[in-house]
């Protein structure tokens, strides 16, 4: 039930494309995630972040170094996937798929029903337990693969954009409740995203990668206190830090250079 | 109130034609000795199923299809399974499938015949294979096109092979299954009654064949009917069948 810790030595993915190119999307990627951590991983679009994911949830084979999942219990540790799209098996219902992590672990149908359902109620989902995915909205679906994630019993949940589509009302909501669930949880979380807001929202740690072949470029603590609603009433320390994660992304410099040769 | 509307939506020009060429035929426009009016044809249509013959024909053109679709149905999966596994057998079975695919069924069977012998069984493989070659195009097109994403996802989950083809690869194809048995349906029952129409003593088509044979004008035009209306029947059991077993797709009209 713990959740474990994560740890990424010198990792690289090389691509051969069809031409026969060799591509690199990762190259010496060092992360490591304590037991409990909610780390974004932040960064141009390409900078094989997608593929970190693939990799950590053990759908893709580094091409170099290694990474490690520990857990406490000494299991092989699982992880939970949730993606941007695509997050849900549109042929089951909103139960059975929020149930489909603990079905696979073969956990029985009362017993995985009924922890499912607490999880949807806590979400607002309740009543909609036998609809089918495109019978709800983005924000609910997404709602459900978070749900999904977090009763699967995975000690590491891995996120790719999972709130991008959304409108920023419902984001908004979706990132409170993200928080408020792994508070209660305490699961480990690696989320990829490319909103620096969201990072900071979210995390308590945030690595920034570099564009192709992804590395870190940075990683900055957050330290501001929880819950963060400083999106409201943006203080100094959160203000800075967004500045300097953007510079770091090379976006602030550009600004600058834009203010200047105006 | 809908359901009537759309019902008169889809039936006006249907019935718009039956009433002009009813009118036509009876104010000796048209010729009525070679298009008799439709209520003539309906006395036809009443004579021939009180005298049994047309409960007779079609079901000798059922049972073939029947027999040649479902034997079709059975191969044609199990030929997609085996495609899907193994890739040398697709590639080397490429050329193959594409030129009996491009081929008119209709011209093979001769060479049935020469295979079997000029009989029921050349008739009905000759179904049947009309029938696998579609749902083996089908059925492999739809596994590969099965999103990675979903079986990426089961996996991670922790779906072993077996448990990743029943939550995910068979329902995934499901859809597309049914619509291709839908067409698989239609496709055989107009390759039996052709078959029958070319090289057969008994069914619909040879009834068709018959009738123009003897000039028969009124038995021609009610067997013609009757070949387009267990089209329609067909398509529309198959519809409500694929939207039963499918609930979870988006209702297409």
């Amino acid at each position: 039930m713990s959740a474990c810790t994560l740890r990424c030595d010198s990792l690289g993915v090389t691509y051969r494309s069809q031409a026969g190119k060799s591509m690199c999307a990762l190259r010496e990627l060092d992360i490591e995630v304590r037991r409990g951590e909610f780390v974004s991983v932040i960064g141009p679009s390409g900078c094989g972040k997608t593929t970190l994911l693939h990799i950590l949830a053990g759908l893709l084979e580094p091409t170099a170094g290694s990474f490690q999942l520990f857990e406490q219990d000494g299991q092989n540790s699982r992880t939970a996937l949730v993606f941007q799209e695509n997050s849900l098996f549109p042929w089951m219902n909103v139960m059975e798929n929020a149930a489909f992590g603990l079905e696979m672990r073969g956990v029985g149908k009362t017993e995985r029903e009924r922890r499912a359902s607490r999880m949807l109620e806590r979400l607002g989902l309740a009543g909609r337990e036998r609809d089918y995915p495109r019978q709800l909205s983005t924000g609910m679906k997404q709602r459900v693969a978070v749900v999904r994630a977090f009763v699967s019993e995975a000690p590491l949940l891995l996120m790719d954009e999972p709130f991008a589509a959304l409108d920023r009302q419902t984001r908004m909501r979706a990132q409170q409740e993200l928080v408020e669930l792994w508070e209660s949880q305490r699961k480990t979380v690696v989320f990829v995203t490319h909103d620096v807001d969201e990072a900071l929202i979210l995390s308590d740690r945030i690595v920034v990668l570099s564009a192709s072949p992804g590395t870190v470029l940075a990683e900055y603590r957050v330290a501001m206190e929880r819950p963060r609603g400083f999106l409201c009433e943006p203080d100094e320390e959160s203000y800075e830090l967004k500045r300097r994660i953007l510079a770091s992304l090379g976006l602030v410099a550009e600004l600058s250079q834009y203010s200047a040769a105006r | 109130m809908t359901r009537t509307l759309r019902f008169a939506g889809s039936a006006w020009l249907t019935a718009l034609l039956l009433a002009g060429w009813e009118a036509m035929s009876r104010l000796r426009v048209l010729d009525p000795l070679f298009f008799p009016a439709p209520s003539t044809l309906l006395g036809t249509l009443r004579t021939l199923t009180v005298s049994g013959e047309i409960g007779r024909q079609v079901m000798y053109t059922l049972e073939r299809t029947a027999t040649g679709f479902g034997l079709g149905v059975i191969c044609g999966v199990a030929a997609s399974a085996v495609l899907t596994l193994s890739a040398r057998l697709r590639r080397a079975s490429e050329p193959l499938i594409s030129f009996l695919y491009s081929t008119p069924r209709l011209t093979l069977l001769p060479m049935v015949m020469l295979l079997v012998g000029v009989n029921n069984t050349a008739r009905i493989l000759l179904v049947a294979m009309g029938t696998a070659l579609l749902m083996m195009i089908q059925i492999s097109d739809a596994v590969r096109a099965v999103n990675r994403d979903f079986v990426d996802m089961a996996v991670n989950y922790g779906a072993g092979r077996l448990a990743v083809i029943r939550k995910v690869y068979l329902p995934a194809c499901l859809p597309q299954a049914f619509t291709a048995l839908r067409l698989a349906f239609s496709r055989a029952l107009v390759l039996t009654i052709s078959v029958e129409l070319l090289n057969c003593d008994d069914g619909l088509g040879s009834m068709i064949w018959n009738a123009w044979q003897t000039f028969a004008i009124e038995k021609l035009y009610v067997s013609i009917a009757l070949a387009g209306a267990l089209g329609l029947l067909f398509q529309w059991l198959f519809l409500q069948l694929e939207r039963r077993m499918t609930p979870w797709k988006e209702q297409t009209a």
